[in-house]
Parts: C-alpha cells; structure tokens; sequence
C-alpha cells in the first residue's frame, strides 16, 4: 500500500454486534446522555415484529419510548417536519432508526433538523453547511438495509445530503433483526455492499484503515452470503452479512472509488430497483476492465475472496484469473439459490424503454458516463435502445 | 472469519496521516470550528525541534493560545490543573497534544477540567462518568509505539495524596490523530526498536486476547504485516520517510487493535517489570512478546498461525507446514528482536538479564522475579488473557524471559 500522498479516514460509529445486543440499549444510550429515545421505523417496511423486538430490550430500564412507525417509501421532507414537531413535543433527547433505506435517510435528516434546531426542517437541503458533530444518533438496521444506513449520505426526495455528521454514533447489529424474510432481501444487500467494498479494496489510492473494513466485508460476505440467502433462518450467518453491509457503509464514507455504487443509485433513484441488483450484474464488466488496466489489483482480491491458504498457494501470476473465477462462483451461487428472483440483466430487470433514457441522461451528465454507459451496455443496457 | 456471539468496536478518531499531515491541521480545526488551540508537549519533544515543526505548519489560519512543555514524564495533576488555567486565562478552544504517552493523558486531563468546568477531577475517573462531547482535541504522537492517540483511556496521578487515577470513556478519544513522518523521524534507533515492538505486542495481544473480533483482527494483521516489514529497516535507516510514516500508522493501528481486544499476560507482566524494575515498557514488551505467544498456544494455536501469512509473506507461509506455522510466528519475532538488537549494538535487549540501565547496572536483578511475579497478579491486563495465570506461571515465564530460553509449555497449568 503506497502511503506517500497522504491520506485521512474517519468511521464514526461504534458497532455492537450480537446475542442482545438489542439489550445493552438502555447503558449506551445513559452513556450519552440520553434517556427518552424517539424510534423512527415503519410497521410496513420493518415489520411490527421488529418494533415490538426493539421496544421489549428496553425492559425495565424506565426509559420512556416514543416511536413514529409511519414511514413509507415515498417519505420527503414533510414527513422529517411532521416528525421533527413530535421529537420537540415530546422532548426526545435520541434518535432511534429501525430498519434501512428510506427509515434511516429519514431519521439522519430528523437529527439534522433537530441538532441544527432549524425553524422547519423543510428548510433543508444539500447545501444546508453541517459543521458541528450532530445529536446522538443510533442505527439499528434489519435485513433490509442497504448499507448506505452507516454512510455520511442520506438520500432523500432524489435529493443527497452528505456530511461525515449524518453517520450514526452507534450501530446495533442482533441476530433477531438481521435475519431475513427471504432470500432476496439478503442477496440485494449483500451484493451492494460486496460492489462498494470491493471497488475500495482494488482501488490504487486505499489506506489501510478503510482496507481492514474494506477486507473483513469482503471476506465475510464471501463466507456467508450464498448460505444466508439458501438458509435464511440460519442467524449466524444473516448476521455476518448485516455485519458486512454496516461496515460498507464506512467503506463506501471514505472512497472516491465509487463507480459500482453511483449506478446503483441512478437506478434506484430512477426506476427503484435495489442498488444491489445493479450492483450484482455491473461486476464481472467492471472486473473485466480492471483486469485489463492492472491485473495485480485485482490479484489482491484472492486473500480476502478465497482465504489464506488458497492465497498463499497460488504463484503471483495465477491469482487474478483465480479471484475472477471465484467471483463467478460466488455470484453463480446466488443466483441460482435465487431461482432467477433477481434479474441478472437489465432487459431481465424489465426496466421500460422511456425509463432507461432518464437514466441515460443521468449518466451522461457523470465525469465517467460514457464509460458507465458501456457498463451498462454489457449487462442488457444496449438491447433497450433509448 | 470467525464472528463472535456478541462484540462491540469503536474507534471513532479520525485519522490524517502523511509526510505533511501536520499542515492539514489549521483546516481541521476550522472544520470543528476551534480557532485558538493551546499546545500540550514535554520538554524532550519541544528540545528536538518537533514543536517548532508543529508551530510552523499552523502559521496560516490558525492563533495558537499557548505552547506548554511542562508535561512530566509521570503525569501529574498539578500540571494538568496549571494548563487548565493557561486554556482559560487564554481563551484557547481546542488542544493539540504532541508527545508521547503522557502528554496525551495529560491532555485527556486537561480537556476533562475545561469541557466539564471540574474543578475536582477525581469526580471523573473510572468508567462512564463522562457522558458528553469534550472540547477538540487533536493527537500528534511523536513515537511510534502506544497507540495512545487512539485510545479511549487516561491516567493521571494525584502525586501529593499518592493517587492513581484512571479515566475511561468513548469521549475521551481525540477528535484527530495526526500521524506525519517527521515527527518520529529524530527518534534515535533503540527508542524506534522499543516502540515499534511496543506496537507489535498490541497488534499481536490484541490478535489473540479474549475480545477479539472480526475488525481488531483486521487492523491486528495489517499492523503486523508493516511493522514486519518495515521496523527492522527504519531501526537502521531512521531517515527513511516512508519507513517512518508506515511505522506511525502500523502503530496506530495496532492501538486501535488492543483498545478493542485488550491485551493479555505480556502487558500483565511487562505493567508489573515497568512498575518494580524501571524498566521502560516498551523494552518489556518486546522481551515478553514470544513468551505470551508460547504460554497461550495451546488455546490460542490457529489463531497466532493466521499471523503468519501478514508477518512473513506467502512463500514462508506455504513451505511452513501447518502445524507449525504458530511457533513460526514466535521464532520471527525473536529474530526481531535478534536482528533489533544487533543494529542498535546491543542496546535493545533480547531477555531481562541483558536490561542495562545508564550507568550499566542490570535493572532486572534474577532475584527480583518473584516480586515482579506477585506485582502482577494485581494487574487488570490478565482478565483478557485466554490462558490463566498465577504466580507460579508468572514466575515460569519470567524465568524464562530473563534467560532467553523458549518457555517449557509443559509446565504451564491448562485450565
């Protein structure tokens, strides 16, 4: 790792992961000084199993729990105003977020709102300058996270917040939560956050905080995703994957390698396809390109892919033909568990010809789109001619 | 890769390295909106010309509130008191601490009086009694070695009432850990080999100790793997920069390693040498290191052989047949300390009986052991060992570290 030029990295959260974890709430949340948490969810996305999960840890710790579980996937600022006004009412002094995707962009925009005491969260945007560290702010994700959960972005009304400030202080990560209703669900999510981690690891400028994120996401997604997605009530590994996704975000905080990523959320934002889809299918030609460019980045690939001895018994010049073969694997694991659930093509994906020009024009206007958009011709894009 | 039943990892610093970190440091503290930081040194630091670096990299953008260089070397309450007063007096907003150890818990001391308006800092100690953000405090370590600019722990001692108070909370983390080549690039070569094995014994405790999990792992074995490869090439090359700055990052990432996972029976013991003999701790760590390997071998055997993939590389991993790949791992560290103690001639002693101080009189007589042995049951460090300890085993491996042989695993009581 070439260290010269300098760098600078920054993970915010603490991470408690594991059997109750849930239950240790009550002391990390004492610690900060907070004692009447506002818990923002939704009884349609996260389920009211999880709720009732979440609000049972707190036990007898005589804390008092407001909850607003009425989030939807179509949430804007409105919604962070109409909340914002119950956090004040109430006096909530910490915001909880259950669940992922929409529910936490929407709680990181209710503790901007609340920290900045703004007059109307409606006020807010992108440029609204976050200089301060924000109030205390816990992340509690389940399966269906996408990893952007811990990240400095939220996204929201197609508009992106960004500040290292927005990241969670605490992430709480338990097995009761993590598990998965199907398949699905953990394939998407881990497949984004193997995309994100994965352009960090080979990128030519990474430090070795964000690497050893970077590498344990990597490797425990390699270890546990295909039979998370086959045996979706095994815990432990559903939990490895959480464990990855949450660390993505870190990742993903502290790159500018970000390719994978970018087309994930155009087309999220666009046609509202999970990022990991894109994710999943944009790999092997963006894998192919770097091999093409520098084989050895990709050869660094093979530790955390296949492990150490397998690493260490490969000569130099076969491991980036050996880390190719064991991506295919890997994704041809998930894809068949799947039974063809999740696209691995855009035509698959059944994106309509008007949408695709929307997304198009987007990835023109990107410093790389001509690039992007050969990507994206590779995985379908070109047989939906716009 | 393992992933524990239950763990928790923090390392909230934000870390900013390279060879001209310290220039990034006026922009930093605009970012967390300070203006005016006071400098926290020691006299030793301040005399080899490093806050004068520190000085000049802030001359744009930023008034400096003072620079104070009269840290001791044991911290004291007293000076953190009198620096708390000098931050008021001169309406300082943030700290910037360069040094070593001390000078950052002195630091920590400081920030505690003028964030919470203590005036009994006793009130603090112990953990949790802090529950809110402290001013900025931003960590130039000018070693390589403690890791003390990204851990969560301060101690202070109270030197009229004979108190030793420990301080311990999330928020007492720095805001910045600044990590540029220049500031360790005076450090003489013994002092760079002492240190520099300091790190390893973090990066490796903190591999094999109790809380271990999936991210002190990571960063365990990437502080091994540079600490490997460069602290034996900057021991004898002190000028090298990038030697250097992989040095100030490996340290710090083993820091972070430890202050996750705790350490084990090394740190026992080396705390309970330090505190008996005088023996800085650094040179106790790297005496102890295979020791505390070999003691916990029987439990911890797999997990010190995954060591030796970032130590040695792949070639010496493949030819070194499985079973022995972990007492690989504990024959490199004492060439380590081998080949450390032959560049700096003989300074950087390889067993206790070769621990000289100034004027070459042993500092760990044979006969002292069974003090130091007994000092070290009352030592925290041994609740996270994976392998039990009692006097007896203390004294086993003491004996054995002061002749310099491989320690008898026979002996050792497998609970």
């Amino acid at each position: 790792m070439n260290l010269t030029n300098g760098f600078a990295f920054t993970c915010p959260f603490k991470t408690n992961s594991g059997n109750k974890a849930l239950e240790h709430l009550p002391v990390e949340l004492a610690g900060l000084n907070a004692f009447k948490p506002l818990i923002i969810t939704s009884r349609e996305l996260a389920g009211p199993k999880a709720i009732g999960t979440l609000i049972n840890a707190f036990g007898d710790s005589g804390m008092t729990i407001g909850v607003f579980d009425d989030v939807t996937e179509t949430a804007d600022l409105n919604v962070v105003e109409q909340i914002r006004e119950i956090f004040l009412k109430g006096q909530y002094d910490v915001i909880i977020a259950l669940g992922g995707g929409i529910i936490v962009d929407v709680a990181k925009i209710l503790n901007l709102a609340v920290s900045l005491k703004v007059a109307d969260a409606r006020q807010l945007s992108p440029a609204t300058a976050i200089r301060d560290p924000l109030g205390p702010f816990v992340v509690i994700p389940t399966a269906a996270a996408t990893g952007m959960e811990t990240s400095k972005y939220a996204v929201l009304s197609g508009k992106i917040f960004t500040s290292v400030h927005l990241m969670p202080g605490l992430v709480v990560l338990d097995p009761r939560l993590t598990r998965a209703k199907d398949g699905k669900t953990v394939a998407e999510a881990g497949f984004a956050a193997f995309g994100r981690t994965l352009e960090a690891y080979i990128a030519p400028d990474k430090n070795p905080f964000m690497d050893a994120y970077a590498f344990t996401a990597l490797r425990f997604i390699r270890e546990n995703l295909a039979s998370a997605v086959n045996k979706r009530c095994n815990k432990k590994e559903s939990l490895a994957v959480a464990n990855a996704v949450a660390m993505s975000g870190c990742v993903i905080s502290n790159t500018d390698q970000n390719m994978l990523h970018r087309l994930g959320q155009v087309f999220q934002n666009t046609v509202h396809v999970h990022p990991g889809i894109i994710i999943g299918m944009c790999l092997h030609p963006f894998l192919d390109d770097c091999m093409k460019k520098d084989s050895s980045r990709i050869a660094s690939l093979l530790l955390p892919l296949a492990g150490d001895d397998k690493y260490a018994a490969m000569p130099e010049a076969g491991r980036a033909g050996d880390a190719l073969r064991d991506l295919c694997e890997f994704s041809y694991e998930i894809y068949r568990a799947l039974k063809g659930k999740i696209p691995r093509t855009i035509t698959e994906a059944g994106i309509q010809q008007y949408l695709m020009k929307d997304i198009f024009d987007i990835i023109n206007q990107e410093p790389d789109g001509a690039y992007l958009r050969t990507v994206i011709d590779r995985v379908g894009g070109s047989s939906i001619k716009a | 890769m393992i992933l524990p039943d239950y763990y928790e990892f923090c390392c909230r610093v934000k870390i900013v390295a390279g060879h001209d970190a310290l220039e990034k440091i006026p922009a930093l503290l605009a970012e967390m909106g300070s203006k005016k930081p006071l400098i926290i040194t020691d006299k030793g630091v301040a005399a080899a010309g490093l806050v004068d670096i520190v000085v000049n990299a802030l001359k744009e953008g930023v008034t400096i509130g003072g620079v104070a260089d009269n840290v001791p070397p044991d911290s004291d309450l007293k000076v953190v008191n009198q620096l708390a007063g000098l931050y008021r007096d001169n309406a300082c907003d943030a700290i910037i601490a360069v040094g070593g150890g001390s000078v950052m818990d002195t630091a920590k001391g400081v920030n505690i009086v003028v964030s919470e308006n203590a005036t009994d800092l006793m009130a603090f100690s112990g953990a949790g009694a802090l529950n809110r953000r402290l001013k900025t405090l931003v960590a130039v370590p000018t070693t390589a070695g403690t890791g003390s600019e990204v851990t969560l722990v301060a101690v202070i001692k109270d030197h009229e009432k004979h108190l030793k108070m420990a301080f311990t909370s999330y928020f007492l983390l720095p805001s910045v850990s600044i990590l540029d080549s220049r500031m360790t690039m005076t450090m003489p070569p013994f002092i760079t080999a002492m240190t520099g094995m300091d790190a390893l014994s973090h990066a490796v405790e903190g591999y094999y100790c109790l809380q271990k999990n999936p991210l002190s792992d990571a960063h365990s074995l990437a502080a091994v793997n540079m600490i490997h490869q460069y602290l034996p090439s900057v021991t004898k090359n002190p000028a090298d920069k990038d030697g250097r700055l992989a040095m100030a990052v490996s340290a710090c990432l083993a820091g972070i390693s430890f202050s996750n996972s705790m350490v084990g029976i090394v740190h026992n013991l080396g705390h309970a040498t330090g505190s008996v003999c005088g023996v800085p701790h650094g040179i106790c760590m790297a005496i102890l290191l295979p020791y505390g390997l070999e003691y916990n071998m029987h439990k911890r055997g797999e997990t010190i052989a995954e060591l030796l993939l970032p130590m040695a590389g792949e070639e010496v991993y493949r030819k070194t047949p499985k079973a022995e790949r972990a007492e690989k791992v504990v024959s490199l560290i004492r060439q380590m300390n081998q080949d450390l103690n032959e560049i700096t001639g003989g300074r950087h002693a390889r067993y206790f009986s070769e621990v000289k101080d100034r004027d070459g009189k042993q500092m760990v007589p044979r006969e002292i052991l069974p003090e130091i042995a007994k000092a070290a049951l009352l030592d925290g460090a041994t609740i996270y060992n994976p392998e039990d300890q009692d006097y007896e085993e203390n004294l086993l491996v003491l004996e054995a570290a002061w002749e310099g042989k491989p320690l008898d695993r026979n002996k050792i009581k497998k609970g």
